[in-house]
């Protein structure tokens, strides 16, 4: 079972479509499945991924960027946080270039719940790419 | 009260997507979901009273 699951997953054109797959997953939360026909599962990690990303905004959530070294190397601090939240694909590019969600509210009340959900929201994409990206290669049902 | 709706709403929509990617069949992923979700409440309701009581005075 193996074998054929290596053999599946080793033809160049099936790895192809697994990684476009994949990058669309990323990109669009809920388009990986979508595009591999599983339409309640494509729509359960699209709602909750969008839900999260667009409630963690409304609570007054910050994005995270490595903007600049004016602050030597703690800049790096931002540096996980940020790959977390690239982990929501286009909706952290969209915000990033209409520079939203990237002020610090700090004295909000709900500001570091809006983090967490913000945070997790691009976590969950990367679970939900990788799941996509299984299920394309054949590695997974 | 707040707190314990965002702690909810936060808990459902991650256990939706544990659930969601888990293996085995549908009734399994409902119930590995379900289980996920009363995880989460229990150990912040059983981890907040610990912070309650702390520091000791």
């Amino acid at each position: 079972m193996i074998a054929k699951q290596l053999e599946k997953t080793s033809r160049p054109e099936a790895l192809r479509t697994a990684w476009l797959i994949g990058v669309a997953a990323w990109a669009v939360p809920g388009a990986g499945h979508l595009l591999l026909k599983r339409w309640p599962r494509a729509l359960l990690l699209g709602f909750a991924v969008w839900a999260m990303f667009l409630t963690g905004l409304w609570l007054g959530g910050h994005l995270f960027m490595v903007a600049s070294m004016d602050q030597g190397m703690s800049a790096l601090l931002q540096l996980l946080p940020m790959i977390a939240n690239v982990g929501s694909g286009l909706l952290y590019i969209v915000c990033w270039l209409t520079n939203t969600g990237f002020a610090e509210n700090a004295q909000g009340l709900t500001y570091e719940y809006g983090n967490t959900f913000l945070l997790v929201a691009g976590l969950l994409n990367y679970l939900a790419m990788l799941d996509a990206f299984d299920i394309a290669a054949g590695r997974k049902e | 009260m707040k707190h314990v709706l965002w702690m909810a709403v936060f808990a459902s929509l991650t256990a939706v997507v544990f659930g969601v990617v888990a293996k085995g069949n549908t009734r399994h992923r409902l119930l590995y979901g379900l289980k996920v979700f009363a995880e989460f409440l229990l150990i912040a309701l059983v981890l907040g009273w610990l912070l309650y009581f702390l520091p000791f005075r």
